[in-house]
């Protein structure tokens, strides 16, 4: 296996609550691999932190402190390199039994020298589509006039005929219909759906090497939802692409992804081969990963007219962490054997199948690693 | 055979955007009136710029004084010291045009990138343009005003850069909460994810596609804005200085004479100046409604 194409490690991403005067840790020492032509499903409740696991990986934090440590590899057209390179000089992070205390953080400093690395990486290595297409395109500029300003960006074509007929293509191969009309057409003359097409073929028109999908199928209808599901698993076919897939929807990452990411309170909780992790039989999982996967409602529950699973309590506050387990306060799975490891003592992520790992003291493979 | 052909037209929900009734007719006479004046407007400014003037706007014809319109070729008749106040109405055009040109340039440019800063940039930046709003709001204009001409000189250039500067503040806000509405929606963030550098998502995707609607009405806006105040200064006698003719300085010369009988000294600028900010005022609410739509109520 070569080299990952993205690899996250360790990645810190903090917000600063002014009124509590306390860290939110919405990515709290996340590692995480992308190989190359695979799709990497992130799921999680929100507020996991995945989302700004993305915008972290594309540069997008914003609020302060935002990314505080950690390193994010791109290794794509022969070339590696860290994008967050030499940025640990503009922020100094006090730590205190594992706790950050205070982060100092020249925020400008950071800034500029990340739009350096970001330079020739965002929107032409590293593409991102966004939830809420609609939203996401300017509303007083045709989708023709928005796709060729990105290709003409991104790619060699300069001339405006030669992105036209590129952008006229790039429309066909979202499967959109009559591509030479709707090259003139405002996006609110056009469905959601359509919407999310266009930004589609506006995300891969650089041609970039990774494609991240932030809930992608979010604020769709159902109906619409699926399509776009299939239009992504189709393009995947076609192109190869590398993608990193993040949704609260469990039912969006079975169908795309090849290998999955379970997020919780900040931190990845499980990971491996879709296949092993979503597979109804297997046993080593995670309790969130299990009730999770209990949530969704199946044929057999809607005929027998039971109650939804739901996940007991609220979705970790991730301005308090706890010391231990950080699904200790929800976990139905807690025997009196590890309770105290549970409450006091944070899991590591033990390999209990090879490529398959788990945040859990329930599997011994845990208390080795 | 015949063929069915469907032209692939709007589909979908529609948007605030097209949700927007379209501009009735009024809207487009609104527009045409205003063209109608910027256009005497520009053509007086070149008459005046050339010395293209049906009389020397300055000469004194002590036999003729306040004469009634059409007397002895004087169309609009003349004023206290007989001069002809046709050619001193198109004159007093040059004390507006690039004065009120230079206040738009300033409330325009500087307003946007107030907006932008707060808007885009926010944090510390959006806390002192409200203050610097607040301050501006809190000061009556014209005290500002005569408080510059004080300092320096009674120069109408003065004068607009005032207006220019206190009209920031109303562009500035515009343009931040534009920015702010445009902000939900998530397409600058995208436009970033895309890779476009920030000049140009900050001047073409927000200030030149979102807001040049805004940014033209405001503009026009602001040409009767200039006018206005010149006016009130001139009544005050701190205005354009005599013998410049300013519309301004000829209803408050002619005013004197008004209850003699002898109204059209400074009823002839009045309506000009009535007419003109009119055609100012309604060029911008038509524009706003052609270019923006009309909100639905």
């Amino acid at each position: 296996m070569d080299a990952p194409l993205l690899a996250i490690d360790n990645l810190r991403t903090y917000f600063y609550s002014r009124a509590k005067r306390a860290f939110i840790r919405s990515v709290d020492g996340v590692s995480l691999g992308v190989t190359r032509g695979e799709t990497l499903g992130i799921v999680g409740e929100s507020g996991s932190g995945k989302s700004v696991t993305a915008l972290s990986a594309a540069g997008l934090v914003t609020a302060g402190p935002g990314v505080i440590s950690g390193s994010i590899h791109l290794h794509s057209n022969g070339v590696r390199r860290n994008l967050l390179d030499g940025l640990e000089k503009y922020a100094r992070v006090t730590e205190q039994e594992g706790r950050v205390m205070a982060v100092e953080k020249d925020e400008r400093g950071w800034r500029k020298h990340s739009e350096t690395l970001m330079a020739g990486v965002r929107g032409k290595e590293i593409a991102m589509i966004f939830q809420n297409p609609r939203s996401a395109l300017n509303p007083y500029s045709t989708i023709g006039k928005q796709l060729v300003e990105t290709i003409r960006l991104h790619t060699n074509l300069k001339g405006e005929s030669e992105a036209r007929e590129r952008a006229v293509h790039w429309l066909e191969r979202v499967r959109i219909d009559s591509p030479r009309l709707r090259f003139d057409n405002f996006p609110f003359g056009m469905s959601g759906g359509m919407c999310q097409r266009a930004m589609i073929a506006m995300a891969l028109s650089a041609e970039p090497s990774l494609l991240i999908a932030d809930e992608p199928t979010t604020g769709l209808d159902a109906t619409i939802q699926s399509r776009i599901v299939d239009l992504l698993a189709e393009l995947k076919a076609e192109t190869g692409i590398t993608t990193l897939l993040i949704s609260h929807d469990i039912s969006v990452i079975q169908r795309l992804s090849d290998r999955i990411a379970v997020m919780y309170g900040g931190t990845v909780v499980e990971t491996g081969r879709a296949a092993e992790v979503l597979a109804p039989e297997a046993t080593m999982r995670h309790p969130y990963t299990a009730a999770l996967l209990a949530s969704i409602p199946s044929a057999e529950t809607i005929r027998r007219k039971s109650y939804l699973q739901a996940i007991e309590g609220e979705v970790l506050d991730t301005i308090e962490v706890p010391r231990g387990c950080r699904f200790y306060g929800r976990c139905n799975r807690v025997t009196e054997a590890i309770r105290e490891n549970c409450a006091g003592l944070e899991p590591p992520l033990g390999e209990v199948a090879p490529g398959h790992k788990v945040r859990c003291w329930l599997y011994p493979a845990a208390g080795k690693a | 055979m015949r063929r069915y052909v469907q032209t692939p037209g709007p589909i979908g929900e529609f948007s605030e955007l097209a949700l927007r009734q379209r501009a009735g007719p009024l809207d487009l006479v609104y527009v045409a009136y205003g063209m109608l004046v910027v256009a005497v407007v520009v053509a007086s400014y070149l008459l005046g710029a050339f010395g293209w003037l049906p009389y020397d706007p300055q000469a004194m014809d002590v036999g003729l004084i306040n004469a009634a319109p059409f007397t002895s070729g004087h169309a609009l008749g003349t004023d206290f010291l007989g001069r002809d106040l046709q050619a001193r109405l198109i004159l007093g055009i040059q004390a507006y045009f690039l004065p009120g040109l230079l206040a738009i340039t300033i409330s325009v440019v500087g307003g946007s990138i107030l907006g932008v800063l707060a808007g885009y940039r926010g944090g510390w930046f959006d806390t002192i343009i409200t203050y610097f709003d607040n301050l501006l709001d809190s000061f009556p204009r014209l005290v500002l005003i005569l408080l510059v001409i004080a300092a320096f000189k009674p120069d109408i250039y003065y004068v607009m850069v005032v207006v220019g500067v206190t009209g920031m503040p109303v562009i500035a806000n515009l343009i931040a909460g534009k920015i702010a509405f445009l902000r939900q929606k998530s397409f600058i963030e995208a436009a970033h994810a895309l890779g476009l550098p920030a000049h140009t998502v900050i001047l073409k995707h927000i200030l030149w596609l979102n807001c040049r609607a805004l940014l033209v009405i405001q503009a026009t806006l602001g040409m009767g804005e200039a006018i206005l105040v010149e006016t009130s200064l001139s009544y005050l006698g701190f205005g354009v200085q005599e013998p410049t003719p300013s519309w301004g300085n000829m209803v408050q010369a002619g005013a004197n004479y008004f209850l003699q009988g002898n109204f059209w000294p400074s009823t002839a600028p009045a309506l000009a100046i009535l007419a003109t900010i009119l055609g100012f005022q309604l060029l911008g609410d038509g524009l706003n409604n052609v270019l923006e739509g009309k909100r639905r109520k």
